[in-house]
């Protein structure tokens, strides 16, 4: 038994430690996590919602916005404090680690307006004057005259292109359509906690 | 060259290496100087469009698509390149081998760049992992790079096993338990069965601190271990306390992942576990840190006079007060502060650049004249080594600061926009900081460039006469 001689016993118990390390603090919880059923309520997304979830991730949104909401004051204006069963759709998790943008666990019933999400993906500082997210403007088209079936997006003048219409590509709608599907189920326990999404929805 | 100037250690020795290693040695860091040079290229522009949001705005260019290329890019790209090139010389150095492959660290450098290049052309397409830090690769381009890191740790543990002295020099316990704890992890964060929903956060703060803690952190102090002393030419003071901060660094390190997911809906045991072993992780910390320093004490003079020893104190330093900021971090009552805001950036920098880049640079400096015969100019040096430190100390204060005001903002419930304007002119100097630290970055590659290899065409080593 000398580890400073022995390459095997040195490495095979700094191996072996590891992964005995690893199971109980990562593999074994995660497993049981996995397991949490749903929050009461909690719809899965729609193909559209889903498909606009792959345009978030590939987008690399959760950049700067968070989906967590902490028990804490500061928190209160994004909605209830996240639960476990809240995430039971989400693959890959999207929780994040910084908000330069508000968290948007909650954004669908905070910001219900398809408009004002169209708008402020095309033209963010038209909506938010001292935002400072990037413009999604790819998601766009510029036309000379909208075709019946377009989304039309009313960019206010000063950041619209001369005398033609913004029209929203499918990718814009369905990156939209998920944004309003994030929405916390209430729960049931907490009253108090509806009140408190519904209050945070002029947090802008 | 001519004589270095006065008062300057000029290097007396000129180790006869195999010209072939060395060769590979300088391939390893010229691949890594340029992953660096891209990446932060990257990151000045991306810090940019903090305070411009409009700059440079097109698909592939966005914001979210460009920060994982430079994280990443630093991260598997330049730093590892870098921290391998170094193991290339000290482990069989320490071993009294040879390095047991040429070939297999030759195919192992054209994988990870094939993988660095891959991931990052795919990242600024739309494609990646989730947007998990640092395993944002997709898994097809992950395999390339795992293979590349087994390789490694075959070469290593082949070397070591073949040692002509009786121990392992401490150094290699580092370095090749580093290589087996990376491979582990990174096979625990690609496996899917476990990883659906909240429980992928649970191996996200696993493997986002493990990837440092268990990769970055052991292979640089592995690192320092040898070169330190080497360059004082004086042993390490405790070769003992290396053991503890080894052990120690085993058991506190990776139970600590969860403490970027404080408040989180992950299970409260598992954060309070992180927070304690965040405390715990001062142990291996200050062993390091202060073994390093006194090995160091007494030799001022001597580092005063040196190119590369002032990387390597700056180096040492860092590691001890970083690491002390991220076990305050880790606390409940300053996560309320600090977390989400740009605070977080500050400590990311100040680690992965204040302690892991430095002590590389240290190691560049000190070993490569060595190994070449040819040194870089002291004044260019010396550019490198104060606009990489004023850069980091404008960079981290600014974003500290900010992002104190950030989370203040929070606690008050001023409206969230409020926290965005706040932030506008810290991000300002962050740009500058950033700015003289990708000068310093110009600055390196030029310095390398001037210590590259020279052979003649029969493969010696010619030196030059100073």
């Amino acid at each position: 038994m000398n580890f400073h001689v022995n390459p095997r016993l040195l490495f095979g118990t700094a191996l072996l430690g590891f992964i005995v390390l690893t199971l109980m603090i990562a593999v074994i919880p995660a497993t049981r996590i996995q397991k949490t059923p749903p929050t009461p309520g909690l719809q899965p997304l729609s193909a559209e919602a889903a498909r606009g979830r792959d345009i978030y991730v590939s987008e690399g949104c959760s950049y700067c916005h968070t989906q967590q909401v902490r028990p804490l004051p500061e928190d209160e204006p994004f909605g209830r404090p996240s639960a476990p069963g809240d995430y039971v759709y989400q693959t890959p998790e999207l929780l994040g680690t910084e908000r330069t943008g508000p968290d948007l666990s909650n954004i669908g019933n905070r910001q219900p307006s398809q408009v004002w999400h169209l708008m402020h993906l095309c033209s963010p500082r038209a909506v938010v004057k001292d935002s400072v997210m990037p413009s999604y403007w790819w998601y766009f088209r510029e036309k000379d005259q909208a075709d019946p079936n377009d989304v039309v997006v009313p960019v206010p003048a000063a950041f619209a292109p001369k005398d033609k219409v913004v029209v929203a590509t499918p990718e814009a709608l369905d990156l939209v359509a998920y944004l309003l599907a994030l929405k916390q189920p209430p729960l049931k326990v907490m009253p108090q906690a509806e009140e408190a999404g519904q209050a945070g929805t002029s947090a802008h | 060259m001519g004589s270095p100037p006065i008062g300057k250690i000029s290097v007396k020795e000129i180790i006869g290496e195999d010209p072939a290693l060395v060769r590979l040695i300088y391939q390893y860091l010229a691949w890594a100087a340029f992953w660096l040079v891209f990446a932060t290229a990257l990151g000045l522009l991306l810090s940019l469009k903090l305070t411009n949001p409009d700059l440079l705005s097109t698909k592939f260019a966005a914001f979210g698509r460009l920060r994982p290329i430079h994280t990443n890019a630093l991260f598997w790209g330049w730093t590892s390149l870098a921290m391998v090139a170094l193991c290339l010389f000290v482990v069989p150095r320490t071993s009294r081998a040879q390095l047991h492959s040429l070939k297999v660290a030759r195919v192992a450098l054209w994988l990870w760049n094939l993988a660095v290049a891959a991931g990052s052309v795919a990242l600024a397409m739309g494609i990646n992992n989730g947007n998990q830090e640092y395993r944002e690769y997709v898994w097809p381009i992950e395999i390339i790079f795992v293979t590349g890191l087994l390789l490694h740790l075959y070469n290593f543990y082949r070397t070591v096993e073949r040692r002509e002295i009786q121990e392992i020099y401490i150094s290699n316990w580092y370095i090749v338990a580093a290589f087996i704890w990376t491979a582990v992890l990174v096979t625990v964060a690609y496996l899917p069965w476990y990883q659906h929903g909240l429980a992928q956060t649970n191996i996200q703060g696993y493997y986002m601190h493990q990837g440092v803690g268990m990769w970055f952190t052991p292979v640089a102090l592995g690192l320092t271990y040898y070169l330190l002393p080497k360059f004082l030419n004086r042993p390490i003071y405790s070769y003992s306390l290396g053991v503890l901060a080894f052990w120690t660094q085993l058991v506190f390190y990776t139970l600590i992942g969860a403490h970027h997911f404080i408040f989180s809906a992950i299970p409260w045991w598992i954060q309070t576990t992180a927070i304690v072993f965040s405390v715990g992780m001062m142990v291996p910390v200050w062993a390091g840190t202060s073994n390093f320093l006194l090995t160091m004490r007494g030799k001022w003079g001597t580092i005063g006079r040196s190119y590369s020893i002032p990387f390597i104190l700056v180096g040492a330093v860092a590691y001890g007060v970083a690491s002390t900021q991220g076990t305050v971090e880790s606390f409940r009552t300053t996560n309320i502060y600090w977390h989400f805001t740009n605070f977080t950036i500050g400590h990311s920098h100040f680690t992965m650049y204040g302690f892991i880049a430095f002590l590389v640079w240290g190691g560049i400096y000190g070993l490569l004249p060595r190994l070449t015969g040819r040194e870089p100019s002291i004044l260019a040096v010396g550019v490198h080594f104060w606009f990489a430190a004023i850069g980091l100390l404008i960079y981290v204060s600014a974003v500290s600061i900010g992002g104190t005001i950030q989370g203040s903002d929070w606690v008050r419930l001023r409206p969230f926009i409020a926290s965005v304007v706040d932030m506008a002119p810290y991000w300002l100097w962050r740009s500058v900081g950033g700015t003289l630290m990708f000068l310093s970055h110009l600055v390196f590659a030029y310095n390398l460039y001037r210590m590259r290899p020279r052979f003649l065409a029969e493969g010696t080593l010619r030196v030059e006469e100073g």
